[in-house]
């Protein structure tokens, strides 16, 4: 008895001292101000400063359940200068009212300036410390400032900004614009040292488009030409990175490019366009894509030049026909167009591999990780030093293309019939 | 109906084992083995799970041929009192000190991982709390207990492994030899006693129903453990990459805080519950274990009652290292090593002096008659 | 405090029951007296006749033996137009002075008893005594009409498919309701009484080749150690005989239908059956009883495996669901997917209290509804749910005192608490609910976590007359593992080894 009256007794004081204290990690959701984006700049005078611009969103924007829902507007931005992206959460408490919480942050913003600065490293590798930024957020580049870039940024319809995040971001993944640009890549890649990472590239401002007849998909962010009532921001390409420092960007045939080449992504369908083998007038609309997994043949550790053999397996369905050449009846016809879709399409890798291999003298495809299974240790494969390697790597690169539909109407009249 | 006489199936057993044991691949066990091995670190447990049979068959031999008797009396018998007196003290010390320092890392876990506001004290005590009243159960309560929740705790377990096979790349596991093939070798043996525990389980040899049982479940369990860890650890390799693993304490948690199911993209508080249960019936063996020897060690017949104050030491010890996340790190692993020749060579000599004395003989001479 | 002041008025209680005279006792040991005039003196005393309105006394004069007789009865619970007809007019009209007495009553049942104590009980039973002079015996004439209900309906466990009837308040229906379900010789209904004032009968029913006798013994013997002066029926009964009386989980399984006391006693179970109890009490049991229903196996195999998933997930909807919106909401926002956190947000955004104490407002505000719907007279019954329910939640809202998502929490989590039919498992639910929540509220899933496995290591420590509470499932029993999800009919072969039947398999 005697043990149960002080258990109870226990038990009691036990539930006050819950009562008293157990409110540390308590925050109540409306009480916090959601970041889904940090941008990170240059200080404009100090070297170790950086200036941290909050996109912020409003929960009550777009609400129609009872009690929510007002008139405000859906986001806030602040842009202030601070030691870093962490301690940044409470100098910006000075104008917003809410704790700042980085919970469902999506984006980390960095302006092209201070990507291709040497110090971009050390601020970046602050988000592995703070326990609410996550690993799979992703890392985009800009083109300006990122407070004129989330300032500009006014998205027309999905005013909402985490959701205008997740959906432009998961478009382009799957259309092969700009590359999936996880932190959690970034890290390890940087940390692995021997790849190339891909960040989003993006931009508020219309530059100038290059003139060149050629091809629309060799764009890259600011170049895409587009009038009528809607957002300017775009996010075309990607930023290429090296050790941790932006180098260069890349276009979206590029980036569409380094997607087939790399074994770790699965891209979805990309729609390109290739000189029409019959007039060169017009150009074919193609639908690309990957048809099975791309084949290795490493040669790294015999005594010769290290050469490296990749098969590139697509499938890719024709989707115009503006030189209305009669293919489905002519299999010499479709055999012709089968060759000359596949040299255009081979020289357009081996452009961009012999492109990798002297500009940037390493590879953003995650070869390196295929290469990885020749050795046996990890010093075996650090001697080896891939980057080093790389650039003088013969490399060969074979398109094994399979020609699927031909649109959903495969025939078209003659023309000469049409306009007898 | 006869009343509880303590005596747990295999069923309950095998639970007991797993989440004793397997619950390692959640701490950070695995971080431990990756320091020194790198992406070849999955291949520790699977090389200690190889060499640990040698003890555990010795052990085996040695504590199955009584019938009715654990490790302690065992130790008792062959050792006499005095040696086996300073043997026991020896294994209590360091389970005591694996208690207190597994329940600081668990608690470390929750704290910079989920709670990173909350004082460590309250954390600790209410892990210890609940581990206590687990333990002040009963053995046989404890077996129930994680039989009912294992089930759930593989499942969770499993659901983790596909989502991060999903999205890992399994390139990150060569060069496959990592360090060098002897480096591996060298290391993991080094750090066999991560299935320390095993050892302990002999104590329990008395409350298992059949001995048939007990061999088998452990035996079993051996199995499960090593697939478990090994499996885990080629998935955490798979999501990180050896250069990442290397930085990480905790590198379940990671995962859990990487992967995502459809909709669902933060996953980790979804698993944390599963992982907490398990760790409660984990430390509710750990601290029963240390009742069971002190209260063998210095005659004391209810040992259950000492469990409360055990546990407040416990806490009180545990919250003594300043930045838990590494002192606590280093002195696990100064553990691990020193417990490793203990693991193995006490068995071997308990065999060697059962041996000597003839006692196999004797049991034999027994079973004839 | 409370505990003190509750310890002290049980001993004040033990302290009065102390008092009966001890002429009564005396009296009541003694036999009868062969002098008609002092046994009905002495009877008269102990009914406190006239004074008892229901004593009839009645005397008569037997014509053809020439004696003079008395029946005494009370008439509220004996049939009196059958004691007229069988016994009181063949008596006056008999000329046969050779017939003895039970030749000439024509009543079914006829015993002869000569403690007055004896014959007290069986009066108080409703059946009548006829004192005859010179002889120093009484005629105990069975002729008992308790009033009471009729067979009726279920109220609490209905069923679609299977039977309707429910036991009642006559003991008498319900073993017949059984045996109607049992048509075998073994099956046994032992009575005992149990309060030493009011004289309870406690029927235990078995099927003597199957209950294990150790479990009997041990039914029987927690019985008989009860001292107390009254057990009015079996809901107090099962607290007096329960092992732990403080816990939040029910140990003795509680029905009203027969159809599931049989196939428990089938099962090699024990039924307790007592007068004024619509009711049984079936042990011992085990938290899988309480969870089942009777349909579970009158569906067919795959519709009663539906009902048993929807049940499941109603006990962990009815538990979790707002401990968890609580933990989730101020603990681990991050859980949550954006679209769902920002709406949330927005819909607390003017809501005064934090989460927690809101999910409490919503709690207590459903707890009273379903309170008072219980209590208020049946007519209104219906306006009470209509005002509760819709006006209350939605002007709730309106005003902003709660947030509408937390509407949907506490009124999903209160309507699958509905799913767990059985009374008191639904009561331990209820109160496990509100015991997460604090610990939600306290630590967020932390505290739920610690709670609830301080909760599995209690459940597993249970044992309802030695019997593990989670067995078949921990620990193992060979069983037809009827635990979370049934089998099919034809391999449920065994009965539940736990209970250690006389016979374990089914066929």
């Amino acid at each position: 008895m005697q043990i149960r009256k002080n258990a109870s007794k226990f038990t009691v004081f036990l539930f006050i001292l819950l009562f008293l204290c157990g409110c540390w990690d308590q925050k109540e959701v409306e009480e916090l101000a959601y970041v889904i984006a940090v941008g990170i700049d240059k200080a404009e005078d100090h070297e170790n400063r950086v200036k941290i611009s909050y996109l912020i969103a409003n929960p009550e924007a777009g609400s129609t359940a009872e009690g929510g829902g007002s008139q405000e507007p859906p986001r806030e931005i602040i842009s202030f200068e601070a030691d870093d992206f962490i301690s940044s959460k409470n100098l910006a408490n000075t104008v917003i009212t809410k704790h700042v919480t980085y919970d469902l942050l999506r984006m980390i913003i960095v302006s092209e300036d201070f990507a291709r600065d040497e110090n971009f490293i050390r601020w970046i590798y602050d988000a592995t410390k703070s326990m609410e930024i996550r690993r799979d957020i992703r890392l985009l580049v800009s083109k300006e400032d990122t407070a004129t870039f989330l300032q500009n940024n006014k998205p027309v319809l999905e005013t909402r900004p985490h959701e205008y995040f997740e959906k432009i971001l998961d478009i382009g993944n799957e259309i092969g614009t700009t590359p999936p640009s996880e932190l959690n890549t970034f890290f390890r890649i940087t940390e692995a040292d021997a790849d190339l990472f891909l960040g989003i590239y993006g931009t508020t401002e219309k530059g100038e488009k290059k003139e060149s007849d050629g091809d629309p998909d060799e764009i890259t962010a600011g170049e895409f030409k587009y009038e009528g009532e809607t957002n300017t921001t775009q996010f075309v390409g990607s930023a290429v990175f090296k050790e941790g420092k932006m180098i260069d960007t890349l276009t979206i045939e590029e980036t569409r490019l380094s997607y087939l080449l790399n074994p770790t992504l699965k891209p979805g369908f990309f729609l390109g366009t290739f000189p029409d083998p019959f007039d060169d007038k017009y150009r074919i609309v193609t639908r690309i894509e990957a048809n099975g997994p791309l084949k290795f043949d490493m040669k790294l550790n015999g005594g010769n030049k290290p050469s490296i053999h990749v098969k590139i397996p697509l499938l890719l369905e024709v989707m115009s026909n503006h030189s209305m050449t009669d293919y489905p009846k002519d299999a010499k016809k479709r055999k012709k167009l089968k060759e000359s879709l596949k040299e255009d399409i081979t020289r357009k890798f081996e452009d961009f591999v012999k492109k990798t291999q002297e500009e940037y003298k390493t590879e953003p495809f995650g070869w390196s990780l295929i290469a990885r299974k020749q050795f046996g240790t990890i010093k075996a494969w650090e001697n080896f030093d891939w980057m080093k390697t790389y650039p003088g790597m013969k490399i060969e690169v074979s398109v094994q293309l399979k020609l699927g539909k031909f649109g959903r109407q495969s025939d078209l009249p003659r023309l000469e019939e049409v306009r007898d | 109906m006869e009343q509880s006489k303590q005596l747990i199936g295999i069923k309950e057993y095998i639970a007991i084992v797993i989440l004793m044991i397997g619950t390692k691949l959640s701490d950070d066990t695995p971080a431990i083995l990756f320091e020194q091995i790198k992406n070849a670190g999955w291949m520790a447990p699977i090389i200690n799970g190889i060499i640990a049979i040698i003890p555990i068959y010795l052990l085996m031999k040695v504590v199955g041929n009584y019938k009715d008797k654990s490790l302690a009396e065992v130790t008792d018998h062959l050792f006499g009192k005095f040696f086996g007196f300073i043997i026991l003290f020896t294994l209590l010390v360091v389970a005591f000190c694996a208690t207190i320092v597994d329940t600081a890392i668990y608690t470390d876990i929750i704290g910079t991982m989920y709670f990173t506001k909350t004082p460590t004290i309250i954390i600790y005590g209410i892990l210890i709390v609940v581990c206590a009243y687990g333990a002040r159960r009963g053995f046989e309560q404890i077996g129930s207990a994680a039989w009912t929740v294992f089930p759930y705790l593989q499942v969770s377990l499993l659901l983790a492994l596909i989502l991060s096979i999903r999205e890992g790349n399994t390139a990150f596991l060569f060069p496959l030899f990592g360090p060098g093939p002897w480096e591996i070798a060298k290391e993991s043996s080094l750090r066999l006693s991560i299935y320390a525990d095993f050892f302990y389980l002999f104590l329990f040899f008395p409350l298992i129903k059949s001995k048939k049982d007990f061999i088998k479940g452990t035996w079993l369990g051996l199995v499960f453990i090593v697939l478990n860890i090994a499996i885990f650890m080629t998935c955490f390799v798979f999501l990180f990459d050896y250069k990442t693993i290397m930085q990480l304490s905790y590198p379940y948690h990671e995962v859990i805080r990487t992967i995502s199911m459809g909709f669902l993209t933060n996953m980790e508080t979804f698993f944390l519950p599963f992982w907490l249960i398990a760790s409660f019936v984990r430390f509710s063996i750990y601290l029963y274990i240390n009742a069971l020897l002190i209260g063998h060690l210095f005659r004391i017949r209810h040992f259950e009652y000492l469990i409360p104050s055990l546990a407040t030491l416990i806490v009180f010890l545990g919250l003594i290292p300043e930045s838990p996340t590494f002192t606590i790190f280093n002195l696990k692993e100064k553990i691990l090593l020193i417990a490793t020749p203990l693991f193995f060579f006490l068995p071997v000599l308990m065999w060697v002096v059962a041996m000597f004395k003839g006692e196999f003989k004797h049991a034999n001479k027994k079973k004839r008659k | 405090m409370l505990k003190k002041l509750l310890r002290r008025s049980y001993r004040n209680k033990k302290v009065n029951s102390e008092k009966s005279s001890e002429e009564e006792i005396k009296l009541n040991e003694s036999n009868i007296n062969s002098n008609l005039n002092k046994t009905v003196d002495s009877f008269k005393t102990i009914y406190s006749y006239p004074d008892n309105q229901d004593v009839v006394l009645r005397n008569i004069h037997i014509s053809g033996s020439n004696k003079k007789a008395a029946i005494l009865f009370i008439n509220t619970i004996t049939n009196a137009k059958s004691i007229e007809d069988y016994v009181i007019s063949p008596l006056l009209q008999n000329q046969d002075s050779s017939k003895q007495i039970d030749e000439i009553i024509t009543v079914q049942s006829l015993q002869t008893k000569n403690k007055i104590s004896e014959i007290v009980t069986h009066i108080n039973n409703g059946n009548a005594a006829l004192f005859v002079e010179g002889e120093n015996k009484a005629y105990l004439l069975g002729a008992t009409n308790f009033e009471g209900r009729n067979v009726e309906k279920a109220e609490n466990e209905n069923v679609v498919k299977g039977s309707k009837e429910a036991f009642n308040e006559k003991s008498a229906t319900n073993i017949s309701l059984i045996r109607k379900r049992i048509k075998s010789e073994s099956l046994v209904v032992e009575s005992l009484i149990i309060s030493k004032r009011s004289k309870n009968d406690l029927f235990i029913v078995y099927e003597k080749d199957l209950v294990n006798d150790k479990l009997l013994q041990n039914v029987k013997d927690r019985v008989n150690a009860l001292d107390v002066d009254a057990i009015q029926n079996l809901s107090l009964l099962e607290q007096q005989i329960e092992e732990r009386k403080y816990s939040i989980f029910p140990t003795i399984l509680y029905t009203e239908r027969p159809d599931r006391a049989a196939s428990f006693i089938e099962d090699g179970y024990i039924v307790l059956l007592m007068d004024n109890s619509p009711d049984s009490l079936v042990l011992p049991a085990t938290f899988w009883s309480f969870y089942h229903t009777s349909e579970d196996h009158y569906l067919r195999f795959p519709y009663g495996n539906f009902t048993r998933f929807l049940r499941i997930l109603a006990l962990f909807i009815s538990l979790f669901t707002s401990s968890l919106y609580v933990a989730v909401v101020t603990f681990h926002a991050e859980m949550v997917p954006p679209d769902l956190l920002l709406a949330i947000a927005a819909t607390r955004e003017k809501v005064p209290f934090p989460a927690a104490i809101e999910v409490f407002i919503m709690e207590i505000a459903f707890e009273l509804i379903r309170e008072a719907g219980l209590r208020v007279p049946s007519p209104i019954g219906p306006t009470i749910g209509i005002v509760g329910a819709l006006i209350l939640g939605q002007a709730a809202v309106q005003a902003n005192i709660v947030s509408p998502i937390v509407v949907i929490i506490v009124a999903l989590g209160g309507l699958s608490s509905f799913a767990i039919g059985d009374i008191s498992m639904n009561f331990t639910v209820r109160i496990g609910r509100l015991l997460l929540l604090f610990a939600a509220s306290f630590m967020g899933l932390y505290g739920i976590t610690a709670l609830f496995t301080m909760a599995i290591f209690y459940m597993v420590s249970i044992k309802s007359f030695g019997v593990p509470y989670l067995s078949p499932l921990t620990p193992n029993y060979k069983s037809s593992k009827d635990t979370i999800f049934r089998r099919v009919l034809q391999k449920e072969t065994f009965r539940p080894g736990y209970l250690k039947p006389k016979d374990m398999t089914k066929r």
